[in-house]
């Protein structure tokens, strides 16, 4: 049998049977296709809650229970924008403004029917990591997902924000730097 | 506080990931920098679930489209705001569920009036007898689209359907 160097070799998928995801969303409909879909991609445990308060308490419980060999932190939480009790903004903004860092630093997922501009600055701006815009799709749900976990960006703290670093990239700037502030950088493993 | 002391003052806390906490989950072979990717048979896997479940999808449109029917008779004759506005949300949860699942099963005509009536009604200065008009023609042409089996664009018939919402809502509001 000849032997054929094999190069670059592509590596394999994610296994995400570890992972735990929260998943908040009003519509059972849409609630059972997405937690179907994440199934599918080897989610190994799924919670699933119909509004931000549901989500809130689910929050509270499973990370004050981490502690214990059991029970899973919530790794990714996933959050419809509209839902009538308690819609994503006062998720997002619980979320991060908590003081248990396993919870503040949580990757959120958007997942949002509306397309304007308007939502979209905003969820950005109360800290989201991603928003995926319906309808959903197989691709477009996994790209979210490996995109938290393959660029998890710096978190940006200012009096006015929270949240992951909402420029995506370093264009530079030419010009002359007007800016008095100098940052203090804190490391935090997170 | 002039200005310049106020900027001074700011304080911005940069907090960087030392590790990658996700990756790490995943296992230490994966804990490089390149981008991952989940399997491409669990990816068409996913949209096979997207497909089965629009199968029963247009029943579903039917009973959402039914209780719109419902909440709005019910609304009609509703003079307090207050009680308005709450069948109001009613409406809107309803719109938005039909404007989600009619854009994920290619009922893009039945979500696009869904859409429509739902940023309408989110309005919070409706009048009421031109909100009747309103809402009524989305009503309206909704109902038309789900007994017309009306997927897709629709055609010129669905032209028809867009261009009576649109002279109603240029016109009464």
């Amino acid at each position: 049998m000849p032997l054929i160097s094999s190069g670059h070799r592509k590596p394999e998928p994610y296994n995400l049977h570890n992972f735990t995801v929260l998943l908040a969303e009003d519509s059972v409909y849409m609630q059972t296709l997405i937690s179907e879909m994440l199934r599918v991609f080897g989610v190994g445990d799924i919670l699933t809650c119909s509004d931000a308060r549901e989500a809130i308490d689910l929050l509270t419980i499973t990370q004050a229970r981490a502690s214990s060999r059991h029970v899973n932190k919530i790794d990714i939480l996933l959050t419809d924008w509209l839902m009538p009790n308690g819609n994503g903004e006062e998720l997002l903004s619980w979320v991060r403004t908590h003081e248990n860092d396993d919870i503040r630093f949580m990757p959120i997922i958007v997942v949002s029917g509306f397309t304007t501009e308007k939502i979209t600055s905003a969820t950005r701006d109360l800290g989201a990591n991603e928003i995926l815009v319906k309808p959903v799709s197989g691709k477009l749900l996994a790209s979210r997902i490996c995109s938290v976990i393959d660029t998890p960006r710096a978190f940006i703290e200012t009096p006015e924000f929270f949240g992951p670093d909402r420029r995506r990239q370093d264009l530079g700037f030419v010009g002359e730097n007007r800016r008095n502030a100098s940052p203090s950088i804190v490391e935090k493993n997170i | 506080m002039t200005d310049q002391k106020k900027n001074d003052d700011i304080t911005v806390n940069i907090y960087k990931h030392r590790q990658n906490p996700l990756k790490n989950k995943l296992g230490a072979r994966l804990l490089t920098n390149e981008d991952g990717h989940l399997s491409s048979e669990n990816i068409k896997e996913a949209d096979k679930i997207i497909a089965k479940m629009c199968i029963g999808c247009e029943d579903h449109i039917a009973q959402q489209l039914e209780q719109i029917s419902t909440v709005w008779n019910d609304m009609k004759k509703i003079e307090d705001k207050a009680l308005r506005h709450e069948k109001a949300q009613e409406i809107f949860t309803h719109a938005h569920e039909i404007k989600d699942i009619g854009a994920l099963c290619g009922y893009t005509l039945a979500a696009y009036f869904a859409e429509s009536l739902r940023d309408y009604i989110s309005e919070t200065a409706l009048n009421m007898k031109n909100q009747h008009i309103i809402i009524q023609a989305h009503i309206d042409a909704m109902n038309a689209v789900h007994r017309g089996k009306l997927k897709e664009d629709g055609g010129p018939v669905a032209d028809e359907l867009k261009k009576m919402v649109k002279i109603a809502i240029e016109k009464y509001h």
